[in-house]
């Protein structure tokens, strides 16, 4: 049985040149254990089948459209645009966060409408801006007759065609995205692997300044035995807000109706501008949620620009001068955040530990820049 | 029976020790009550230290922490998420001088009489609460 | 689910789902129910302490806090009726802290009830605060309901007036919570006999509201979560059927039932104190019905902190807790109880981790 298991792992370490394996293979230094729901465990042929389901472009209105557009694996899960592009060049409200490590989340999306990785790959595939589909009956079609699909969901589900449904498929797409999980950055390596060469001097001065000057730790935990480097929590940080804070009461008004009488949140985020802004409050209702998004996690931050929920920021420089600035101001701006007074040499050495997170699998995006 | 013995031996034992201790340095009521003194003297200083300004703000300890509530000196070392790893109530009080108190640049060092006072007064308001270190 | 679900009826359900646990009921009751007339909304902002260090700097976080509270009320929708301002807008009652707490009030865009506290009075004993803000004490009727605001922070003609050198010094002892030096509160005999004519022409079965910045039982007298002729007060409210007092001054969730009355505390917008269970060193006496605040996050500026929208429904207040860094919580009577209830968490198998209050 274990030696069956070995030779299926390998099976799928060739088949999948950039994944890592996480069904017997050690944890990757700096990552807790991969949270697995007891409902959808993870077996080699799933992940396989989440695989190519990931990369199926038929899933979309135009037949140009998978998950791996926006999330492209070659590019660190990440598109590298400010804002999502789905069928016909349409633009979203949302820059693409990276698939890597995004199982550790406890909600996904920015806003956190969705709370697990099954939940979350149903809703681009009908949203209208991103694989446009009206429902997803296509997909189920797709799954049913193709005769490749038919075999491998019914060695994977043990399901007849007739039977497979999309909670099948996100089924098989998250167990995939269960497996891109990556750690052992050099930052990784001198925190818990006790190679204290591991960052260079400007980094570990960098470390220091993200610990306690830059207030970083408050939201960006880096823990005892591994860090995340989220709180799994929500912050108003002002970013976008200039833009609807003159017309505030109109939009969150508008909204509220909109969503009282059974809007698509979804849809209604990606789409309109103004909405998307509202950050987390469209999915809670809570004043105080109003312009808040997840705090993001920072592996291999320096190869997944351009950052924060709406792309606008370009380098990690103007990141750091955002939070040094004490974000943008409005009154539900964040209270832990405030001006830093940084100096340029803080500034630099935060910037220099940010690149020291960067795993060696992904190593080569960094030098591409 | 067999507790009776037990009970015995424990007795003996405990004269046993007892007596070298009789023989060794006597601490006399003088010295205790002068000690007591001394430590109350430093607990006082620390109540007044925590009731001021320690930062840059005029915030100050007891706002928060009426009688040293929710100070909770018994639990340390204990980990603190904001600083990534187990930390003592030193680190904590410095923590709240730069942050709450907004006082960047006035944290206390470890044997600064001001340290040591605020670590008296907490300590003597949960004076009889059992340790339970790295509870939250 | 069905895969055959059209996702127009999908996502519509979702959303329903999503609203329903999201906003409190009953806030979406009112929406559609202000024809019954008897129901409405306000909101209860309090304690902010609004601190002044020198020229123009204030206490940042505590400026934000009440900032934060105002925005967020102004999003009610839909919008409450009035704002009851729970009292402690200074930290040191001085002109600049209060004339900076009401500029920053002033963008709310309902009208206020202002309740006074300790922090307000103790510099000028109310003074500017009766010439700027509001009268100390005075009641009103809203929608069928009696409202009565009370001054309970007074104390003893001695303490007041002949024990401190200085108006600062005597505000600055009256500031200190845990103050062996203090003074209990009291809503004095004056106020008592003016509370008396004024409910004598409100009938028994008008649901009445009490508002003071103290609560009007007896908690902790350490640190004045005590009204010192509660009693008294109390007895006054005895004749009536369905009685509210909502204070402010404990900085935490607390609720209590005594007789017909009941009481609710209301949390401040710049931060939490510990429960008097936590202090090791005297006894208290915290209402056990309570399911104490957790902290999520005592390091976070806005942990245990916040504001909250009471419905009046039926006469009975419902106490909606909008909690910064908490779930919110919602506490209302419960007709077979006969007291406040916690709506979720009030069953101890319900209670998220509970955790030791030191």
């Amino acid at each position: 049985m274990k030696c069956t298991m070995a030779i299926r792992v390998s099976v799928i370490l060739s088949i999948m040149a950039f994944a890592l394996p996480v069904l017997s293979a050690p944890l990757p230094l700096g990552l807790p254990p991969v949270p697995i729901p007891a409902d959808n465990p993870q077996t080699p042929e799933k992940i396989a089948l989440g695989k190519q389901l990931y990369e199926d472009k038929r899933f979309s209105s135009d037949g140009t459209v998978a998950c791996a557009n926006c999330h492209l694996p070659e590019k660190a899960f990440v598109d590298g645009l400010p804002v999502s592009e789905g069928v016909g060049q349409q633009k979203g409200t949302r820059n693409s966060p990276t698939v890597i490590n995004a199982v550790y989340f406890k909600e996904q999306f920015w806003d956190g409408r969705r709370p697990s990785l099954e939940e979350q790959a149903k809703d681009p595939f009908i949203n209208p801006v991103e694989h446009g589909l009206e429902s997803h009956d296509p997909i189920v079609e797709i799954v049913q007759t193709d005769p490749d699909y038919v075999t491998q969901f019914e060695k994977v589900f043990g399901l007849k065609a007739a039977d497979i449904t999309i909670d099948h498929v996100v089924k098989a797409i998250a167990s995939f995205e269960r497996t891109i999980i990556s750690g052992d950055s050099p930052f990784d390596r001198y925190q818990y692997g006790g190679d204290k060469t591991a960052m260079s001097e400007a980094a570990i001065r960098g470390l220091e300044v993200y610990l306690d000057k830059g207030r970083c730790q408050s939201c960006h935990t880096i823990g005892e035995q591994d860090a995340l480097f989220t709180n799994n929590d929500y912050h108003n940080l002002g970013v976008g807000f200039a833009k609807i804070e003159p017309r505030m009461m109109e939009i969150v008004t508008a909204f509220r109706k909109a969503k009282a009488t059974g809007e698509n949140v979804d849809e209604k985020v990606l789409t309109d501008a103004d909405v998307s802004e509202l950050g987390r409050f469209a999915i809670t209702l809570r004043p105080s949620d109003v312009g808040k998004f997840k705090t993001s996690g920072l592996r291999n931050i320096a190869v997944t620009a351009p950052y924060m929920h709406d792309g606008s920021l370009n380098t990690l420089e103007e990141v750091i001068d955002l939070y040094d600035r004490g974000g943008e101001a409005n009154p539900m701006l964040d209270g832990g955040i405030r001006v830093l007074n940084l100096t340029d040499q803080e500034k630099s050495d935060l910037v220099e530990f940010l690149k020291h997170l960067t795993s060696p699998e992904y190593a080569h995006l960094a030098n591409q820049k | 029976m067999g507790k009776l013995l037990l009970r015995g031996v424990l007795a003996l034992a405990m004269v046993l020790v007892m007596v070298p201790a009789a023989m060794a340095d006597e601490f006399t009521k003088e010295d205790l009550a002068k000690w007591e003194r001394d430590f109350m003297a430093v607990v006082e200083e620390g109540d007044r230290l925590f009731h001021s300004a320690l930062g840059s703000n005029a915030v100050s300890c007891d706002m928060c922490h009426p009688n040293a509530t929710n100070t909770h000196p018994e639990t340390y070392p204990k980990v603190q998420k904001q600083l990534g790893k187990v930390a003592s109530l030193r680190d904590m009080v410095n923590w709240c001088i730069k942050n709450p108190l907004e006082g960047e640049g006035m944290e206390l060092a470890a044997d600064d009489p001001k340290m040591i006072a605020l670590e008296a007064y907490m300590h003597y308001e949960r004076r009889g609460v059992p340790l339970a270190p790295g509870k939250h | 689910m069905s895969t055959k679900v059209n996702r127009r009826i999908f996502l519509k359900q979702l959303g329903v789902a999503a609203a329903m646990t999201a906003v409190p009921l009953n806030l979406v009751e009112v929406a559609w129910g202000k024809e019954k007339g008897e129901n409405f909304t306000f909101a209860y902002i309090s304690d902010p302490h609004i601190t002044h260090i020198s020229g123009n700097k204030f206490v940042k976080n505590f400026d934000k806090g009440l900032e934060k509270a105002i925005a967020e009320v102004n999003f009610m929708w839909p919008q409450p009726d009035f704002v009851v301002f729970g009292g402690d807008l200074a930290q040191l009652g001085k002109k600049e802290e209060l004339d900076h707490g009401m500029e920053m009030m002033s963008k709310l865009t309902v009208p206020v009830k202002y309740v006074i506290g300790e922090h307000d009075y103790y510099l000028d004993l109310g003074q500017y605060w009766e010439e700027k803000i509001s009268k100390l004490y005075y009641s009103f009727d809203h929608k069928g309901v009696h409202f009565v605001v009370l001054n309970s922070i007074l104390t003893d003609d001695d303490w007041t007036h002949k024990r401190w050198p200085t108006a600062m010094e005597r505000m600055l002892q009256m500031a200190r919570l845990d103050n062996p030096n203090g003074s209990p509160f009291m809503v004095k005999e004056k106020q008592r006999q003016w509370l008396k004519q004024d409910l004598a022409k409100v009938d028994k079965n008008t649901p009445v509201v009490v508002m003071s910045h103290s609560p009007l039982y007896k908690v902790y007298k350490g640190w004045n979560f005590w009204t010192e002729d509660a009693e008294e007060v109390q007895a006054l409210l005895k004749p009536f059927k369905k009685v509210t007092v909502l204070h402010g001054h404990v900085h935490q969730i607390m609720y209590n039932q005594i007789g017909n009355i009941s009481f609710h505390a209301m949390m401040s917008t710049g931060w939490p104190w510990p429960y008097p269970v936590s202090y090791s060193q005297a006894a208290n006496m915290v209402p056990k019905m309570t399911v104490f605040m957790n902290r999520a996050d005592p390091f976070h500026e806005r942990d245990a902190t916040g504001w909250s929208a009471i419905n009046l429904e039926n006469g009975r207040v419902v106490n909606n807790l909008e909690l910064w860094q908490n779930t919110p919580r919602s506490v209302r009577f419960d007709e077979k109880a006969k007291h406040p209830v916690d709506s979720q968490y009030q069953d101890p198998a319900n209670q998220i981790p509970p955790q030791v209050h030191y």
